[in-house]
């Protein structure tokens, strides 16, 4: 672990050394307390927004020309509460995080201001406001990525970001700019009421700019290589606000511009957004199986909720688009679900996961293990947040999953080739990535915490703090109410479905009660009910055990059967590697790893082996077959570029000169 | 589907049953019949086991009897142990008869495990099973058949 503090005297003075740790403490109470209670606002203003307080807000003096308009409403009231909802949480670990891991000052700064940033992009009211706050998001999280920027690998994945979060954008820079031009204002209100006199070409240029630069902030493919880059190399609580919160900006995006604003498209938007969610969901998931790292395999597993989620959208626009409003309602209520259960579950994972970084400094699945021992209360969050994750009743991502592939299972396809077409093969993508999620959360959590350390650091591992264990606690309790009672939510996402008139936001969308009931459709299904029934099976197990247990012989104490040798060393165990290897083997084309096998021979002999070295690297396959070339022009451009400017003066002088000519020529 | 077919032409081919043996050995607590059995090699020359593959085949088809190898010593009524006890696999022999729940029966087949047969006092040899644990059955033979070894399992499970 590197730390800011790394050019600071060895042995301070004892009193000294004091006032240092009091001050550092209050520091931190401070920033996480700042950034909680901005999450409590968060929370207090998109609750009233969702349920009909509309707030309105207008700063003229803030930007020249425009001004800053802020205009809340039950769409962005809900960006806002899960934003809010996610920093509480995060606040309140970061209290515990940032002494443990010596943030420096300007960390502990900017964390608050990400927050403030994050919170306003839903907020804002219009094109100017919405790319101002957009770009103080992306520029706060990228200090905040390149917070540990003594090593390498941190400032790698800060230059990746940063190109691809500026290229992202300028993609919504121009879309925003062509569609106020052609929507005839700057406000979201007036281009919303002229949006009918847009033309069809603008309207696809605009689509598609907001697919390029939303799609690369909810880490769609083929523009999700930031994710597994800048997440694992982030402070974790950063990851956390990251992962949960700010990828939902890109989703909101899509809703708000091109369905709210710009909608109903064309069906093939709805069905480009579909393609695009259910390529990402696959390929997203099948690399979180593969991965060892945890936090690479948790931003993998981001892309493929995301993906997921995208996938609901385009689905609910597309039926929609064919006049199946209820069935869209049902899909646009899984994407809903999906966004605030992602949110529960990714930031409790992620803070899980940095509790693990700062208690063994590692995230190297194949050297953790033997946790839940040593941190019992960090491997129950994991485990809670690693339920969520692999879309099982119980977990939070569950009620989401079973509504997308109800709502894609029931469409009526109405002699509709394209949709009976579409829906069973997304119905399939949503299956694989599913099965393939358990696989990769099973990984996380029984390779990573369970059975016995594969390292020193992992045996010498603590438990973390109490603030950071409460933090991780409230996401818990969240992702345990959207397991069992989604009914919680059932308010907020009718009002959410009622500002959404283009995805049949009129349809009464399925009823979150006790039991979940779709309309016009024979399913149900009651999270709470298989909840209680699986209590009381645990429960009657237990009486029947103890019945039984009084007529049982004593029990005898004997060794681990350890296959014949005196002990069992962790090296027999699984690792996460191995335990991928079948899933690699199988998915070989698509994962195209590089394996290398050496084997060295005696000198005395070519048939005694003396060893055999077995090497493979998983590189992302979309990355180095389409960033790599990109990357190659770009660098080969740049180096002619590079000779128009040599560093001589006189030839500086000259362009000037050159310069002002062409203007007075023109301008003539 | 010619396997279909094949079955019907080739038939019955198990040896038919002889008549279980007037000797008995006391089975284990609670086996009544049925016998989970763990193999241990302690340093064969693979011909015993060869037969024991054999005893356990189609042709000979033990389990009938209600003999039957398992994986692991924890889900086992007792041992096969074959060859002579060689002292890479002195301990985990110890180690695999531990492993077994108790009671347990400890067959002894081939006669290297019974008596050293032709490696007894070799320089990598401890002794015979019957040195190094207690052995409840043994069956002689330079392999026994597997008839011989059928025979000596159902002295245990009495079927």
């Amino acid at each position: 672990m590197t730390t800011a503090l790394d050019d600071s005297p060895t042995v301070p003075a004892p009193d000294q050394g004091l006032t240092a740790a009091r001050q550092a403490r209050g520091q931190a109470v401070l920033s996480g307390g700042v950034t909680a209670a901005l999450g409590v606002v968060g929370v207090a203003f998109g609750l009233s927004a969702v349920f009909g307080q509309s707030w309105h807000l207008r700063i003229g003096w803030l930007l020249p020309l425009v001004g800053v308009v802020f205009d809340l409403g039950p769409l962005g009231g809900f960006f806002v509460a899960a934003t809010g909802g996610v920093s509480i949480a995060v606040g309140i670990y970061a209290v515990g995080y940032a002494q443990r891991e010596h943030w420096a000052a300007f960390t502990l700064v900017m964390l608050p201001l990400f927050v403030a940033a994050m919170l306003l992009v839903p907020a804002a009211g219009s094109v100017t406001t919405f790319l101002l706050a957009w770009e103080l998001m992306a520029g706060a999280s990228l200090v905040l990525v390149l917070s540990e920027h003594r090593r390498e690998a941190v400032r790698s994945a800060g230059v990746f970001y940063a190109v691809m979060t500026q290229l992202g954008f300028v993609a919504i820079l121009l879309a925003l700019v062509v569609l106020s031009a052609a929507g005839g204002g700057d406000a979201f209100a007036t281009i919303s009421a002229h949006s009918g006199a847009v033309s069809a070409g603008t309207r696809t240029a605009v689509f598609l700019l907001t697919l390029m630069g939303f799609g690369s902030k909810a880490g769609l493919l083929p523009l999700h290589a930031w994710l597994p880059r800048a997440h694992p190399e982030a402070p974790s609580p950063v990851s956390a606000l990251m992962s949960a919160a700010m990828v939902n900006m890109g989703i909101y995006g899509l809703i708000r511009i091109d369905q709210q604003i710009l909608g109903p498209g064309p069906n093939w938007w709805g069905l480009t957004l579909m393609v695009f969610g259910a390529l990402s969901a696959v390929f997203g998931v099948l690399q979180a199986s593969v991965a060892t790292d945890l936090k690479r395999l948790l931003a993998y597993s981001t892309t493929e909720n995301m993906g997921l989620i995208t996938l609901a959208l385009g689905a609910a626009a597309l039926l929609s688009s064919y006049g199946a409003h209820q069935v869209a309602a049902m899909a646009m209520t899984a994407a809903l679900l999906l966004i605030l259960s992602h949110a529960a579950f990714k930031t409790l994972a992620f803070l899980a996961a940095g509790s693990v970084l700062a208690s063994t400094g590692l995230r190297d699945l194949d050297k953790l293990g033997g946790l839940a021992r040593r941190m019992p209360g960090t491997t129950v969050m994991f485990g809670i947040a690693a339920l969520g994750a692999s879309g099982l009743p119980l977990g939070a991502g569950f009620v989401g999953e079973w509504l997308l592939l109800q709502s894609l299972i029931h469409s009526p396809h109405n002699n509709n080739t394209l949709l009976a077409l579409m829906m069973p093969l997304s119905v399939g993508a949503v299956a694989l990535t599913t099965g393939l999620g358990i696989a990769a959360m099973v990984k996380a959590f029984g390779v990573g915490f369970l059975a016995r350390p594969r390292s020193a650091a992992a045996e010498a591992a603590a438990e973390a703090p109490v603030s950071m264990l409460a933090g991780m606690t409230l996401g818990a309790a969240a992702c345990a109410v959207f397991a069992v009672a989604p009914v919680a939510l059932s308010p907020v996402l009718r009002q959410v479905l009622a500002a959404l008139p283009t995805v049949g936001g009129n349809e009464a969308g399925p009823a979150l009660g006790g039991y979940l009931r779709l309309p016009g459709i024979p399913g149900s299904m009651s999270p709470g009910l298989i909840a209680a029934a699986l209590v009381i099976a645990v429960l009657v197990a237990l009486g029947l055990g103890r019945w039984g247990w009084r007529r049982r012989p004593v029990a005898a104490a004997a060794a681990l059967w350890a296959c014949g040798a005196d002990s069992l060393s962790s090296k027999m165990q699984y690792t996460a590697t191995s335990f991928a290897e079948p899933l690699q083997r199988v998915f070989d084309n698509v994962l195209q790893p590089e394996t290398d096998v050496e084997v060295t021979h005696f000198a005395e002999s070519q048939y005694l082996v003396e060893k055999v070295t077995y090497r493979t690297t998983l590189a992302d396959p979309v990355e180095r077959r389409l960033y790599t070339p990109v990357v190659r022009a770009v660098t080969t451009w740049a180096q002619w570029v590079r000779r128009a400017h040599p560093g001589s003066v006189h030839l500086y002088l000259a362009y000037g000169a050159l310069g002002l000519l062409v203007v007075l020529v023109i301008s003539r | 589907m010619s396997w279909i077919g094949k079955i019907g032409r080739v038939g019955r081919i198990v040896e038919p049953a002889s008549d279980p043996p007037e000797e008995r050995v006391a089975p284990p607590t609670g086996v009544c019949g049925s016998l989970q059995l763990r193999h241990v090699d302690a340093g064969s020359c693979n011909g015993c086991e060869l037969e024991i593959t054999g005893a356990f085949s189609s042709v000979y088809d033990a389990e009938r009897f209600g003999a039957r190898v398992v994986a692991s010593p924890r889900h086992a009524d007792g041992l096969i142990a074959t060859g002579v006890v060689t002292r890479n696999m002195h301990q985990p022999l110890l180690n695999t008869l531990k492993a077994v729940p108790e009671p347990r029966v400890v067959i002894a087949v081939g006669d290297c495990a019974c008596n050293g047969g032709v490696f007894a006092q070799g320089y990598g040899v401890v002794g015979s099973v019957a040195d190094v644990i207690p052995v409840d059955v043994q069956v002689p033979g330079c392999p026994p058949t597997p008839q011989q070894i059928i025979t000596a399992l159902r002295t245990v499970t009495g079927r």
